[in-house]
């Protein structure tokens, strides 16, 4: 599989793949949120279904999970850690041929699922509803991506294995695992099938997949960005090794029991809850880690936060992690669960995370890269805080919309009057949630503003690097047809 | 894992750990913060403590059941202690919290009581319209909308005085038990389009609309003849008819016509003459079995106290 010297090879790295990847982060994160934006428009605005199936909020809803969990992050996750993968060993990727394989592979299976849902065709797994087709593309592709990253890291010119790649490769092997295990089904069409597990078995199985997803796609797999990223764009070392370590290894065990505490007080057995509550609160701390590495890594250059928004937003981004993955264990416990359970504060959460976190850091990690794939100066830092501060005062928004509207309904759902009956009917709890659900579509519209002022100033960047070349080009050109 | 030891052998001396990735990449050894690592074991004897209290780890064919607590609960006259369980402490909740406890006292008055004791007591009258509001937000408010007022059109509006069906107790309780089918003949055939202009300015006078008298007096005709045979349902001074749920025609109150909606006289005669000439086809389903006889009762006063019951 690994090629021989070729001109392509002559160039120290892969960037063609990390920039493609980079385009179609873009590309999916844009289509993914103005999605999101719709369905959150269409709870606020029922009519907005337009009486249009394609269109309507079921359909809607996993376009929206899928773009931006697998277009936009996942793109994101090749784009990084390709990147990080070359940098940290000193070598090239150990094929181009297969990296591209990668990219149509990948984006082929978003794509197709995406259009999918909209048409109904679904396995109705949360956040895993790709159909078998697309789910043995997604494992070919996942496979090739293994493959190329573990014979990448054979390769390096470094004894040592960078932390960050710890992180992306403890990624794409859970992954492989989660996606696997969960999708496994019969089909009786092209376009349908049934899981192989049932009842319980299948909720605990899905929500294993899910949560993991969570703990590996969202969380450890953004670490590995975060641990290059952030102390590259600070000019500082990482605050500790030895945390590094021993919170990689306990994130890593810990997580895979947490899943179940997505079902609690349902069928699932008692035991099964109690252990996924108090591994979800066992975890706290080891996520905790990645947070207190990157944050102290700033120890000593504070002011770097003043002057560098790229700093920002990864900074910001950690905090947001950090507040997350405390509400997580709390939401984890049963009592606390009996409330948020079947509430939009799981929705909130969830966005304190995607936005806050995978997201932020997304951003600062591509301040970061983009200029340097396309060998360019950024065309506008202000644009950076433009965007910083429209996707803060959106996440903020989103999140305690979410929270009004979250524990709002739970207590009006739980409520009593004085005759022992429920104080509210559901319909008033839905009646309930207008405003905070206009809220939230508002935040989203700030949040989507700030990546289209990313989307331009990208684009600016390149355009400017472009016409640079192309000036170069010519002045040499011309200096050639002078000699001639 | 060796690394960690290696490092930990040159000792903390050593303030990076001598590797460097992609030019400038380092890593200091700062050891792990004691709050992190106190705190860490903190969660860890939360867990412990939590599995010695509740159900945890699978065990052969069973699980620890978490030996330092248990729960007691009633369940078919019989009281059980067991290990803690969810579904134990339902059972517990069901029978013994506050609120059951209140709601059940309150269901046993009323299921003992008769309407007019129901009626007169402002008690057991605020508990039928607190649990009713529930159960009709939850089973009626889709057709009848949350306030009653249902849809012209569609639903009757139960939060008038109108009452197709009878609006008595008894008569309200017979249409939720059994449901209702609200039938009119479409007479777009047998009368054809002018009689339709005739049939429709009578409707409308009876509800004191100033319409032609000449076409009043032909639309009477045929309303209280053969040639419509309205009157059979709706009467000879169009009053409606309770047995057939046949509307009052004379109360300016519109069930299906949507006359409201038309602020000028042709779009109510036209919203006459479409009732007329299509008919009225719908259904109420009956709701015993779905509901049971005590809360078929609930709903009978909140919809008698909804509108103006008689």
């Amino acid at each position: 599989m690994v090629q021989s010297a070729t001109a392509v090879e002559a160039q120290p790295y892969n960037y063609g793949i990390v920039r493609r990847f980079t385009i179609a982060a873009l590309v999916w994160g844009v289509l993914g949120m103005l999605a999101g934006l719709y369905a959150a428009l269409e709870l606020s605005f029922p009519w907005l279904n337009l009486e249009i199936p394609e269109l309507t909020f079921g359909r809607l809803r996993p376009v929206h999970t899928t773009l931006v969990i697998f277009g936009f992050g996942g793109s994101a996750l090749f784009a990084t850690s390709y990147y990080v993968v070359q940098r940290t060993c000193q070598a090239r990727l150990a094929s181009d041929a297969l990296a591209g394989f990668t990219f149509w592979g990948w984006n082929a299976a978003v794509g197709l699922g995406a259009l999918g849902y909209m048409l109904g065709i679904t396995q109705s797994r949360e956040y895993a509803e790709f159909e078998w087709p697309i789910d043995i593309l997604i494992t070919v592709v996942w496979v090739a991506y293994l493959y190329l990253y573990v014979a990448t890291l054979k390769r390096r010119s470094q004894p040592h294995i960078y932390v960050a790649n710890w992180f992306y490769l403890g990624f794409i092997l859970a992954t492989a695992l989660l996606h696997v295990f969960n999708n496994l089904a019969i089909p009786v069409s092209l376009t349908k099938s049934y899981s192989l597990f049932a009842g319980v078995q299948d909720a605990m199985t899905q929500w294993w997949y899910g949560h993991n997803a969570v703990g590996f796609f969202l969380t450890a797999a953004f670490l590995g960005m975060m641990y290059y990223f952030v102390p590259k764009q600070a000019g500082r070392p990482v605050y500790s090794y030895r945390l590094s370590i021993i919170h990689f290894w306990a994130l890593i065990f810990l997580y895979m029991w947490a899943g179940g505490h997505h079902l609690h007080w349902t069928a699932l057995p008692d035991w099964t809850s109690t252990l996924a509550a108090t591994f979800s609160v066992m975890l706290l701390l080891p996520s905790w880690g990645g947070m207190i590495n990157g944050i102290m890594t700033l120890s000593g250059a504070w002011e770097k936060l003043r002057t560098d928004p790229v700093m920002l937003f990864l900074i910001t981004g950690l905090s947001f992690y950090g507040m997350s993955t405390f509400e997580g264990p709390m939401m984890s416990l049963k009592s606390v669960n009996a409330l948020s359970h079947y509430t939009d504060w799981t929705i909130g959460h969830v966005h304190s995370g995607a936005l806050g976190w995978v997201a932020m850091i997304t951003f600062g990690s591509l301040y970061h890269m983009v200029p340097r794939l396309w060998d360019a100066r950024l065309y506008s830092t202000r644009l950076v805080y433009v965007h910083f501060w429209l996707a803060t005062i959106g996440i903020v928004l989103y999140i305690t919309a979410m929270w009004v509207a979250g524990i709002g309904q739970g207590l009006m759902l739980r409520g009593f009057d004085e005759y022992g009956n429920l104080a509210y009917s559901f319909i008033e709890t839905v009646r309930f949630l207008h405003w905070p659900y206009v809220v939230r579509a508002l935040g989203g519209a700030f949040f989507i503003a700030g990546v289209l002022v990313m989307v331009y100033n990208f684009w600016m960047t390149v355009a400017a690097a472009k016409r640079e070349a192309a000036a170069l080009e010519a002045k040499l050109a011309a200096k050639l047809a002078a000699r001639g | 894992m060796s690394e960690t030891r290696a490092d930990r052998g040159r000792g903390a001396a050593v303030q990076t750990t001598g590797h460097a990735w992609d030019g400038d990449l380092q890593e200091f050894n700062n050891p792990l913060p004691r709050w992190w690592v106190w705190a860490f074991y903190a969660t860890v004897l939360f867990a412990v403590v939590y599995w010695l209290f509740y159900p945890a780890w699978p065990v052969g064919e069973g699980y620890t059941k978490g030996p330092l607590n248990s729960i007691t609960f009633e369940a078919d006259g019989k009281t059980w202690t067991t290990h803690w369980n969810t579904r134990a402490r339902l059972m517990r909740e069901l029978k013994e919290s506050p609120a059951a406890v209140r709601q059940r006292q309150y269901l046993e008055k009323v299921a003992a009581a008769g309407y007019d004791e129901i009626l007169a007591d402002p008690d057991m009258k605020g508990f039928a319209w607190s649990m009713a509001k529930g159960l009709f937000g939850d089973n009626c408010a889709p057709c009848h909308g949350s306030d009653g007022k249902g849809r012209i059109g569609l639903f009757p509006n139960l939060a008038d005085d109108a009452w197709l069906w009878g609006g008595t107790v008894e008569d309200i309780e017979t249409s939720i038990r059994e449901g209702r089918r609200g039938f009119m003949p479409a007479f777009g055939e047998a009368l054809g389009e002018a009689q339709l202009d005739d049939v429709a300015a009578f409707v409308l006078s009876l509800s004191g609309h100033e319409v032609d008298p000449a076409q009043a007096a032909r639309g009477a005709r045929i309303f209280r003849g053969d040639a419509g045979g309205c009157h059979y349902c709706h009467g000879m001074d169009g009053t409606g008819l309770k047995s057939q749920g046949a509307a009052n025609l004379t109360d300016r109150i519109w069930t299906v016509a949507k006359v409201p909606a038309s602020p000028s006289l042709e779009g109510k005669l036209e919203a006459v003459k479409r009732v007329v000439r299509e008919g009225i086809r719908r259904e109420m389903p009956a709701w015993k079995g779905r509901l049971d006889p005590v809360q078929i009762k609930l709903l009978t006063v909140y919809v008698h106290e909804l509108g103006g019951g008689q």
